[in-house]
């Protein structure tokens, strides 16, 4: 179970994390902080009419939250509001339910749902994408 | 390890010590031994403790100092049997100075609020260390909003030791109360108490200990440390969660005016007023929690029995033992080194995220605990997010840091 949860392609985005640093011309941002873990991160999106252009995230996590928050912003070039929350509930639905089949539309981020055997550690999972959608709400850079 | 541990029974005989507690017996993730090192975030059991609350629902659970019947006697009779034990452990002159509280934090808040604030005005200051857990920061800081007052943080070093001259330089006429931590559950560090009391004495300024981390593992004595407040956790002595108490000088408590009111805190009342209980029930308000007392003087009994020397003897050698491990693991950086420390050792590994290196030990069977320990200042004054901490008790063994060592490894291995 540990080897799936720490498997080599969650190991891989937290190594080299994907779209990692800071956003030129970013227009919504939030800080992601989980206090009791440790996590930090503040992710960045550039968004024209609707829909997400670029993405990016930076700060200090786990390797849970890191490779959620790395994958989560390959999937999200191209996506609009309403389709970054309907994926969060079917990931959410993913997290909760082992015998759920994987979740084509989520790609590779179907490789997280090893933390299902670790309840403890699906707030990591969760945060970068609780970040987002605050992101979403809370526009501008501060 | 035969030969290691059997040593140990000179002083302390830490396996007939580890069977009075039925959770050591315990496998995780299907086969794992339950090693427990997450004693300073609370500690296991004995059944001495746990048979002792059952009893009493088993055979006279009733309410205390209320009814003229026979169980009802019996409930007083050890409920306050329990608090003798607490006067006891704290070498404190009465059991009129003993009140039950809910833990540390509770006793922190009656002090804030029935000592401290009817006597702050606008721009006194309330000065403690920065190496405080969030229940000695947070209820001075509600009370600073409430009144005006100001709250100073005395510094310490990065050893993680208090710096007690500039504390003492920060006292003034301005300052009301000095809140400390005896030993500090995030750094291991065991403060100058006795120290400082003199110092806030030469000032007439009283002094709080939050001593939750320091009665699991040394004699404590208030009238040798000559504090004025003394807050302690029953569930990090072995005892119950739920229950813990404050010790304060009968003159202080008489001083005090009543915190939360209700039933057990009266002696009379009526709609034209009220008048209050004797100490220490002035501070009881309401059905207290019973079987914890009762467990919480059972914890003291344990303690008792099993002996603070021996106690003290085996924590020592497992924290010299896993310092001198963890330091030998590459990357790995121990927070807080103070000379005198108690069975605690926080750490950072270069690379690994506490939060992974938890996650990973405990699947080898190590409980340990990872994240900020309510002591967040504390993570900000080592730049640190977070740290990892294991914390022993006198029924670990020196071949369960192995485990955790070996664990430790696998998880550089699969991070880093």
């Amino acid at each position: 179970m540990l080897d799936q949860l720490y498997q080599q392609v969650i190991l891989d985005h937290n190594r080299s994390p994907h779209h990692y640093g800071s956003l030129a011309g970013a227009t919504h941002s939030a800080r992601g902080q989980d206090a009791l873990c440790g996590d930090d991160i503040l992710v960045e999106l550039r968004l024209t009419d609707g829909r997400v252009e670029e993405a990016a995230f930076s700060g200090e996590a786990c390797v849970i939250t890191t490779a959620s928050a790395s994958m989560l912003m390959d999937w999200l070039v191209g996506r609009s509001r309403t389709e970054v929350e309907t994926a969060y509930e079917r990931f959410g639905q993913l997290l909760e339910d082992p015998e759920r089949p994987d979740d084509s539309e989520l790609g590779d981020i179907n490789h997280l749902r090893a933390v299902s055997g670790f309840p403890a550690r699906v707030r990591n999972a969760l945060l970068p994408w609780r970040t987002v959608l605050r992101a979403f709400k809370e526009r501008g850079i501060a | 390890m035969e030969t290691v541990e059997s040593k140990v029974k000179d002083q302390l005989d830490v396996f007939a010590l580890r069977d009075q507690f039925p959770v050591l017996e315990r496998k995780v993730h299907d086969d794992k031994p339950l090693v427990y090192f997450d004693n300073a975030a609370t500690a296991q059991r004995p059944l001495k403790v746990i048979e002792a609350m059952d009893d009493f629902y088993r055979r006279y659970n009733a309410n205390v100092h209320r009814g003229v019947h026979q169980l009802s006697v019996e409930a007083s009779e050890q409920f306050e049997g329990a608090r003798e034990s607490v006067r006891r452990l704290l070498n404190a002159d009465s059991i009129r100075e003993v009140v039950f509280t809910r833990g540390t934090t509770e006793a922190i808040n009656l002090v804030a609020q029935a000592y401290l604030r009817p006597r702050l005005e606008e721009g006194d200051e309330i000065l403690i260390t920065h190496m405080e857990h969030h229940s000695n920061i947070v209820p001075w800081q509600m009370l600073c909003e409430q009144t005006g007052a100001v709250l100073k943080v005395a510094p310490i070093n990065h050893k993680g030791e208090l710096l007690v001259d500039e504390l003492a330089a920060m006292i003034n006429e301005r300052t009301k109360l000095i809140g400390m931590v005896h030993v500090s559950n995030a750094l291991g560090t065991i403060n100058p108490v006795e120290e400082v009391c003199r110092i806030a004495r030469q000032h007439d300024v009283p002094v709080l200990v939050d001593g939750a981390q320091a009665t699991p593992h040394m004699a404590v004595d208030v009238q040798a440390l000559g504090c004025d407040f003394y807050c302690i956790s029953a569930h990090k002595m072995y005892g119950p969660t739920g229950i813990g108490a404050l010790w304060a000088r009968e003159s202080i408590l008489e001083s005090m005016p009543p915190w939360q009111g209700g039933g057990e805190m009266i002696n009379r009342v009526s709609f034209e007023g009220t008048t209050y209980n004797d100490l220490p029930h002035k501070f009881e308000a309401g059905t207290p929690n019973i079987s914890g007392a009762i467990g919480f003087g059972k914890a003291v009994k344990f303690l008792e029995e099993t002996g603070l020397e021996g106690i003290v003897w085996q924590e020592e050698r497992l924290l010299d033992y896993a310092t001198e491990k963890m330091q030998a693991v590459d990357g790995l950086t121990i927070i807080g080194t103070a000379e005198h420390k108690g069975p605690v050792v926080s750490f950072t590994l270069e690379g690994a995220h506490p939060n992974d290196i938890g996650t990973i030990v405990d699947h080898f069977g190590v409980a340990i605990r990872t994240g900020h320990h309510c002591a967040m200042p504390v993570m900000q004054f080592f730049d640190v997010p977070a740290t990892a901490r294991v914390s022993f008790a006198p029924y670990n063994l020196r071949n369960e840091i192995d485990i955790f060592i070996d664990a430790l490894g696998k998880a550089r291995e699969m991070l880093v």
